[in-house]
């Protein structure tokens, strides 16, 4: 089976790739943007689309054309499964399916694509919770240094300090910490940032 | 959907979704209590599945695109509606400036189709921006008028609006029909020139309407109803010419349109969007059905029976009565 993956995001067009590795016999392509020489010198049997791609409308004209194009796509929904297409419209991703191929074949394509879809998202997910920890963990370290030079307290009194704030505001820790920077920059005459 | 969380209405960056982004930043889907959260999507494809599927509530559509999902042709079939009219003109014919110049441009580009046919050199290339979009009938009816077949003696593709301008520098595509402002933007970029206007042709023709599902405007009546008035009332706003400046202004910004001022101005003066445009008429609905069946789009249909199922002035009217 060949299968070109369209996806404007490489990594993801890329995890899709290599979640299809099971399937046998499989060729697989990826490219950013939908080509229309390179695809007909693939000769996919299914191309899987991100669905943020403006390329759909494209590959929808070509099934439009079916009549004169000898490779016609056709998006790859089994009526007998209604839940199928409103999963894969959720995930961000459609597939379009050579004449031709049997349905149940590409069940498995949409089904990888659509995890893979899902893994992407939860991995994005968790980098930038990840990122804001850190810099939330820097603020917090650098209001710390900030009250214990101003107010001369030792790190484990200005880490309380903060923390009192913090619970009274119920506000998070890392807000509070960086309100205190931005509060203490204007009372210096400093640019609050 | 619409019963928690704000309703989700998806748009593609066109001049033509003026109604939506005026409704939601002038505030009159906030005036007839709804809260609404604007989606900008990259496909009409998309933009179709999402509303068959849910995932919106409702959308910035092409006409024709009610009609052919609510019949199942080019993707499975999901009753869908148009309960108002967003727009009339706007879609444009433009051709590449190296088979524009001096004299008609419409001769040039049937000489040269002509002469590449005796040369047996590979025909020529124009895009449309979709293929249920009177911006495809356009461009056939153009092509069809100039004594060519426009599925023989050129080759049709859809193309981005946003990668049009583009296309037509390299020479991938030789001409293209899209809506506002991608038209402008080609001839700004001295790559293209704009030879006919959907207004000169057809007046009257219904290009963008909103799109929800059948279903969902049964399960929303109350809500449909204050999405119409807000819709029509954005309108009304946008056709004003005192809010112009204001309309190009908002309608440029990065989460919108993302353009050049200058192209949605321009852009701006060949779109009307408010009174007679509003309320889906169903003679323009068979209209459409005609179109379609012209260039084999569908087959034998009861044009009467799809249109009153999928054309609802009725809605629209239920509205304005408060």
């Amino acid at each position: 089976m060949r299968v070109l993956i369209i996806d404007p995001d490489p990594a993801r067009a890329a995890l899709v790739a290599e979640g299809l590795a099971g399937i046998d016999p499989l060729q697989v392509q990826v490219a950013a943007v939908y080509h229309e020489a390179e695809a007909a010198a693939f000769q996919p049997d299914v191309v899987v689309v991100a669905s943020e791609s403006p390329d759909r409308d494209t590959l929808e004209s070509l099934r439009e054309a079916s009549a004169v194009n000898p490779r016609p796509v056709v998006m790859f929904v089994d009526r007998s499964e209604p839940g199928l297409a409103e999963e894969a419209v959720r995930a961000g991703v459609a597939a379009y399916v050579v004449d031709g191929l049997s349905a149940a074949r590409v069940r498995p394509v949409l089904e990888v694509a659509m995890s893979r879809f899902h893994l992407m998202h939860q991995l994005r997910a968790d980098l930038a919770k990840a990122k804001a920890d850190l810099a939330s963990r820097k603020t917090v370290e650098r209001a710390k240094a900030l009250l214990m030079k101003e107010r001369d307290l030792d790190e484990e009194a200005a880490y309380r300090l903060l923390r009192k704030l913090s619970m009274d505001t119920g506000r998070p820790l890392g807000a509070v910490a960086a309100d205190l920077l931005a509060f203490a920059g204007v009372l210096k005459g400093g640019d609050p940032t | 959907m619409s019963t928690s969380g704000p309703l989700q209405l998806g748009f593609i960056p066109l001049v033509d979704a003026a109604p939506l982004i005026v409704a939601q930043e002038k505030r009159f889907f906030a005036a007839e209590g709804l809260s609404v959260s604007l989606s900008r999507e990259g496909s009409w494809a998309t933009i179709r599945d999402k509303v068959a599927a849910g995932a919106l509530d409702g959308a910035h559509m092409l006409a024709p695109m009610v009609l052919a999902a609510s019949l199942g042709i080019g993707s499975e079939p999901k009753a869908m509606i148009a309960p108002i009219a967003l727009n009339q003109g706007g879609a444009a014919v433009t051709l590449s400036t190296r088979l524009t110049g001096d004299g008609d441009a419409g001769a040039r580009l049937t000489h040269l189709v002509r002469r590449r046919q005796e040369e047996g050199a590979s025909p020529l290339t124009l895009a449309a921006v979709y293929p249920f979009s009177i911006h495809n009938y356009l461009l056939r009816h153009w092509l069809a008028g100039l004594g060519l077949n426009p599925d023989v003696d050129v080759r049709l593709t859809v193309v981005p609006p946003p990668r049009t301008a583009a296309l037509l520098g390299e020479g991938v595509i030789e001409g293209f029909c899209a809506g506002a402002p991608w038209n402008m933007v080609a001839e700004a970029a001295g790559v293209g020139q704009t030879v006919v206007r959907v207004n000169e042709v057809w007046p009257e023709a219904p290009d963008k309407v909103l799109g929800v599902t059948e279903f969902w405007a049964a399960a929303n009546p109350a809500v449909l109803k204050a999405l119409i008035r807000a819709l029509a009332a954005a309108g009304a706003w946008a056709a004003d010419p005192h809010n112009q400046p204001e309309l190009v202004g908002l309608l440029a910004r990065p989460e919108f349109l993302d353009t050049a001022p200058e192209a949605i101005a321009s852009g701006l003066a060949e779109i009307a969007f408010a009174g007679a445009v509003n309320p889906p008429r169903r003679e323009q609905a068979g209209w459409l059905l005609e179109q379609m069946a012209r260039w084999g789009q569908v087959g034998e249909v009861a044009i009467d029976k799809v249109v009153e199922r999928t054309w609802r002035p009725d809605l629209y009217l239920a509205a304005q009565g408060g």
